[in-house]
């Protein structure tokens, strides 16, 4: 018997359910074997997880505070990797974009009405993401230079300048006037009328607060699922990720898609930086903000979902609830770590799955020849 | 003399670029056979966690306890490695994807902050650690002293490691093979090399000298264990791979270059000089220095001179059509 | 050459398959396959593309794995589970694309993956290795610098490191696919002259060919595949081109029909004084100067490599010229931008289909519109009127006989001469005035070919300035009212079609001189 993998031609319908399916069923599986190893009842945990996701009383409204900035990073990524463009600058977009609607919503102060402010926060946001993102864009689109590094090494580079903003300057971001911020750096507050507002429905465990952030983020999602699948530009950006010759060949213009391309990812995390800030932290809080790993996970939720916006939003919505669940498990008994490892673990056993979408592996009888060891 | 600013941030440089270079030469042997291992970060503090754990248990003198600890430090970095291993050269999967998970599993939320917990490292002084050795009575000499003879036994190990990789690759016949399973697999296979067993093997040992490097902060820097100690070395170490264009030899010095920007704040700060300077602008400077590297090794030529391994990064698959 | 043929019968078999079978998803590349060699033979295997020629060879040296039959090796059956397994019984093979590692010296290229001689001691001592494989190129005739690095070597050199690579091994069986496709007539000369000698050491040298005069000209004996079938092995002593021919397309040729006089036209494409760089930066065309009537076939022919594919991208803009200028219609093209050829109505056939021509994994119906899709028919504004699309899609599947299942489909699930249709289709549905036509068969089987030559004639009478650049010398003489030879991306020669020898193109294709 022999082990064969052959490139798949064609992917049947079933393979799309079934694989994700099949990956998370193993996941949980690996999971519980290392819940028993580290001396916890897994179906006890897994109980306790998914009732401190999404029933327990607020728990909706707290898993969705997790998911929002995540679907961001994981549209911003999405849009980006679909074209074979590996921004890992979300990171760092989305502290821009943090920067740029905190600025602006301290610039235009208590007298803008809220609706102003908020418009205000997300051009802003985007703007800055996008700016960041156009540094490795410009330098792939024009100098060839692989954007998968640029972007990465800017991400530290946007953290640090964050945190020369908020603790080695007495930038306009810094909070210079409360007695908190005397004893310890911290950023300054956005006014209350630049606060991003929840909506609120009634029903399960005490209704839910729905962050306005969740809509833009499905807002946008639905946008590029239209850009992708119905103009102009989605069609060139197809065809210079399938294939950079073919695209020169009919005409496009590879470079200014791919600045294109890198700006709209960036401005999509920059947004996203602007929702977490306008909807929950109110101020610009670098410490937090480099603890969270936005970016970096937001890529993983567009692996997972393949680039997929919708998906992306889905997904990001389940981690989420794994990651306020982690929250919630936190305690003697079950160390921060754990949670990290089991997000692992899901990523890895769906990262590991998507081989069985791309090859068919077989067992086959090896051939009828007689086995013989090649003479030396 | 030897306390002069100068000297006293070039040996903290030596110091601090330590962990930096094991990590680099780590990632380096992976790139070199093909696979970018994007979770440095995780596997650094897994062998940082592991490493002490290994000083608090382990008994004896700290002439064995230390190298043992190390040891168990570079186990636990390939043992994640592993990982990304099975990941991206048996299931095909992506290697960025891949090792940004790695990341998340192994990283300062994850597995290494609950084998903080779990085993208690935390809030306890090393019961081993490393120390400067005056090597050959030469740490008293001017300038050269304390820079060159005053380390521990990590540095002068890491000197070793340098020569041990530029060597192996350059002139030993599996790197050879290494270097060409990185640049061509295709080639490689065709020539009966063990394309998949090379880059298993390789990444394995890069994971290995990452644990290494985790396990300089908490044996030697620190030395304790905190939550994420290694504080972003990680990347600097994936910088570090492509600022020395992939060349062992170029990493030792790029190292100790990162690792001044590290210390330079410090002692600025300490003497009260530049003060004027955040100390930000010292600490993107690799940052930086990377992506402008980067951008001059992009043109045609350079590229092909001093640029990326061909295959880097792709995963290689015989049987397709 | 058959004089110098050992005496077949005696001689001890080197290779023999038995019924080989290898599948492929929905293909079946070798429907059991006998196959033998003896030693001291050349030993041609001939068939179309797609015959399944590149499979067995593979399943020979171990890359692949033969689901089914038997193989035996100097008498022993083996069965090889990686190349390695091959190499060790002394198999070696030269691949059609070069197995080089490109930023390796050819003297590292060469012990790569040793392990019985200079390459067995961990250790490597340069020096000396260069000095081994320097001697032993001076032994076989096979002059080459062993420090010069792979990505410094003409094509040409890069096949003789091949050969060294198996000298090297000390080969006993020596397989080469397609070894004279990059070559001159000259150097393929030279070439059999090489392997003729490592013959006669008692060698076995199996030679992939769809050419049937070189297989005349350098084999002992010839095994004829078709479809993945073995069909036969004749000694070519006895034996005759024709007879070859026919069992390799499984049935008698027809013979190809003298191409209708053209009604000449205004001239519609001039190229004037054209430079242009190649990939490594070198000038790959050198002032090339040509004109293309309406209406008028004009081939390009040479060996390849020697600027065809840069002529061919400069023209249509996907590279910048250096200097010089390209006319259609007597109006300047913007250099190095496609789009103004396309505006031009300037229809390309580029030699790589797969990755070129069309987005592979796209659908049918995106790549009908690749060109067009920023047409009013096609978009309104910037949105896309997907609708429309699929029916354009639709009416060139029916229009062109594209077998498939329907628009929606991947380009990359159709076969070479379907694709290959999809895109004449597209490039004729733009009313095109210019045609460049670069290596338009290739890879095609016999049918697809007849139907690729009958749509580019079509082209010519319908007043298209028709620009066929190909390696195949065949086809340019069949198709070509004139004849241009490009040689180290200067024109070589002009030559008139309907009075041009083989002989006489072949000197040009060479840098000589016609007479």
């Amino acid at each position: 018997m022999r082990l064969r993998i052959e490139r798949r031609l064609n992917q049947p319908g079933w393979l799309a359910v079934a694989v994700p399916l099949g990956s998370v069923a193993f996941a949980f599986f690996a999971i519980a074997v290392v819940l028993l190893a580290t001396g916890h009842n897994p179906a006890h945990t897994f109980a306790k997880l998914v009732r401190s996701a999404f029933f327990d009383s607020g728990a909706l409204s707290a898993t969705l505070v997790s998911a929002t900035p995540l679907a961001f990073t994981g549209l911003a990524a999405a849009a980006a990797f679909r074209m074979n463009l590996f921004n890992i600058g979300g990171e760092g977009q989305l502290y821009f974009g943090v920067a740029g609607a905190v600025a602006i919503a301290l610039v235009l102060g208590k007298g803008a009405p809220t609706a102003v402010a908020i418009a205000a926060m997300c051009v802003a946001g985007a703007v800055a993401g996008a700016a960041w993102a156009a540094i490795p864009g410009v330098l792939r689109a024009f100098a060839k230079t692989n954007e998968i590094i640029t972007s990465l090494m800017l991400n530290y580079v946007a953290a640090l300048v964050l945190n020369y903003l908020i603790f080695d300057s007495h930038s306009y971001w810094r909070d210079t006037t409360s007695p908190s911020a005397a004893v310890f750096p911290q950023g300054q507050a956005i006014p209350d009328t630049a606060m991003w507002p929840f909506a609120t429905i009634g029903g399960i465990a005490g209704g839910i607060a729905l962050p306005l952030g969740i809509g833009i983020a499905v807002l946008v999602a639905t946008a590029l699922w239209g850009l992708y699948k119905h103009t102009r530009f989605g069609f060139e950006l197809q065809v210079i990720a399938d294939s950079p010759r073919a695209a020169r060949y009919a005409g496009m213009r590879t470079r200014r898609k791919i600045l294109a391309v890198m700006c709209l990812s960036g401005a999509i995390a920059g947004l996203g930086g602007a929702a977490q800030v306008g909807n929950f932290d109110h101020l610009l809080d670098p410490r937090s903000l480099q603890q969270q790993l936005f970016g970096y996970s937001g890529i993983v939720v567009a692996a997972l979902a393949r680039y997929n916006p919708f998906a992306v939003v889905v997904i990001a919505f389940l981690l989420g609830g794994l990651k306020n669940a982690g929250f919630a498990l936190q305690g003697a008994d079950f160390p921060s770590g754990l949670v990290g490892v089991m997000q692992g673990i899901f990523l890895f056993s769906v990262l590991g799955g998507e081989i069985l979408n791309r090859y068919r592996i077989t067992l086959s009888r090896a051939g009828q020849g007689t086995h013989v060891e090649p003479a030396g | 003399m030897n306390n002069s600013i100068a000297v006293v941030v070039f040996a903290s440089a030596v110091a601090y670029g330590t962990p930096l270079l094991y990590a680099a030469l780590g990632e380096l042997l992976a790139e070199r056979s093909g696979v970018l291992n994007l979770g440095v970060e995780g596997m650094m503090l897994v062998g940082a966690a592991m490493g002490f754990w290994a000083v608090q248990r382990i008994g004896g003198p700290s002439g064995v306890v230390l190298p043992l600890a190390v040891g168990v430090a570079a186990l636990a970095g390939a043992a994640v490695a592993l990982i990304h291993a099975f990941l991206v050269i048996t299931l095909r999967a992506s290697q960025i994807v891949s090792g940004l998970a790695l990341t998340i599993f192994a990283g300062a939320a994850g597995l290494s902050s609950y084998l903080g917990n779990d085993l208690q490292l935390a809030d306890v002084p090393a019961s081993h650690s490393f120390h400067p050795v005056n090597l050959f009575g030469l740490g008293d000499l001017p300038v050269v002293g304390p820079i060159v003879f005053g380390q521990t036994w990590l540095v002068y190990t890491s000197w070793l490691c340098v020569v041990a990789v530029a060597l192996y690759l350059s002139r030993t016949r599996t790197g050879l093979n290494v270097r060409a399973v990185g640049e061509s697999p295709q080639t490689a296979d065709a020539m009966g090399i063990d394309v998949v067993g090379y880059r298993y093997v390789h990444t394995l040992v890069g994971g290995a000298f990452a644990g290494v490097g985790g396990a300089c902060f908490s044996l030697a820097i620190t030395p304790q264990w905190t939550n994420d100690l290694t504080g972003g070395a990680g990347w600097i170490a994936i910088a570090l791979v492509i600022f020395a264009f992939w060349r062992p030899d170029l990493c030792l010095v790029g190292a100790y270059f990162f690792g001044a920007f590290q210390a330079l704040p410090f002692q600025l700060q300490a003497r009260g000089i530049l003060t004027q300077i955040p100390p930000e602008v010292f600490s993107a400077l690799p940052y930086v220095m990377t992506v402008v590297v980067l951008v001059l090794v992009s043109s045609g030529i350079a590229k092909r001179r001093l640029g990326a391994p061909g295959a880097l990064g792709l995963p290689y698959v015989r049987e397709e059509r | 050459m058959s004089q110098s043929a050992p005496s077949l019968v005696s001689a001890r078999p080197a290779v023999a398959c038995r019924g080989i079978t290898k599948r492929f998803p929905g293909v079946l590349a070798n429907d059991e396959v006998d196959f033998e060699a003896v030693e001291g033979e050349v030993h041609a295997l001939l068939g179309e593309n797609g015959a399944g020629k590149s499979t067995l060879s593979n399943i020979l040296t171990g890359l692949y794995r033969a689901d089914e039959g038997e193989l035996e090796i100097h008498g022993r059956p083996v069965a090889f589970h990686a190349p390695r397994d091959a190499l060790d019984v002394g198999i070696c093979m030269v691949h059609q694309h070069f197995r080089l590692v490109e930023p390796f010296t050819v003297a590292e290229n060469v012990i790569l993956g040793d392990h019985r001689d200079v390459g067995r001691s961990f250790r490597i001592d340069s020096r000396a290795i260069e000095r081994r494989v320097t001697e032993l190129g001076q032994r076989y005739g096979l002059a080459i610098d062993s420090r010069a690095r792979i990505w410094q070597l003409s094509v040409g050199e890069q096949q003789r490191v091949e050969i060294l690579k198996a000298l090297f091994r000390e080969a006993r069986i020596l397989i080469l696919d397609e070894p004279t496709a990059v070559l001159t007539p000259q150097e393929a000369t030279e070439l059999f002259v090489t392997l003729r000698a490592m013959a006669a050491e008692g060698r076995t040298v199996i030679f992939i060919s769809h050419k049937l005069h070189e297989v005349m000209a350098v084999a002992d004996r010839v095994t004829v595949l078709r479809r993945g079938r073995s069909i036969g092995t004749l000694s070519v002593s006895e034996t005759s081109s024709q007879a070859l021919a026919a069992l390799m397309v499984g049935r008698e040729l027809e013979g190809s029909s003298a191409p209708k006089p053209h009604k000449l036209g205004d001239v519609v494409l001039s190229v004037e004084g054209l430079w242009a760089e190649g990939d490594r930066g070198a000038p790959a065309v050198k002032d090339v100067s040509l004109a293309v009537h309406a209406g008028e076939i004009v081939g390009i022919a040479g060996v390849a490599g020697n600027g065809q594919r840069e002529l061919a991208e400069t023209i249509t803009g996907m590279r910048r010229a250096t200097e010089g200028v390209v006319r259609v219609d007597g109006v300047v093209l913007r250099n190095g931008d496609p789009r103004s050829a396309i505006h031009a109505r300037v229809a390309h056939i580029p030699e790589d289909r797969l990755s070129t021509a069309v987005a592979s994994s796209l659908s049918i119906a995106s790549n009908v519109v690749l060109k067009s899709y920023r047409d009013a028919d096609h978009s309104w504004g910037p949105i896309l009127r997907l609708r429309a699309i699929g029916q354009r899609a639709r009416r060139l599947i029916e229009q062109f006989d594209v077998h498939t299942p329907g628009p929606q489909v991947p380009a990359r699930q159709l076969s070479g001469g379907n694709l290959q249709k999809v895109v004449i289709g597209r490039e004729f549905m733009g009313m095109p005035r210019v045609l460049i036509a670069a290596a338009p068969t290739r890879g095609l089987d016999v049918g697809a070919i007849e139907s690729v030559q009958m749509y580019l004639r079509d082209a010519a009478d319908m007043n298209v300035g028709v620009l066929l650049i190909s390696e195949d010398l065949d086809e340019v003489l069949t198709l070509a009212d004139r004849i241009v030879v490009l040689y180290e991306g200067r024109i070589a020669g002009e030559v008139d079609a309907a009075q041009a020898t083989v002989e006489e193109i072949g000197l040009l294709m060479a840098g000589g001189q016609a007479s």
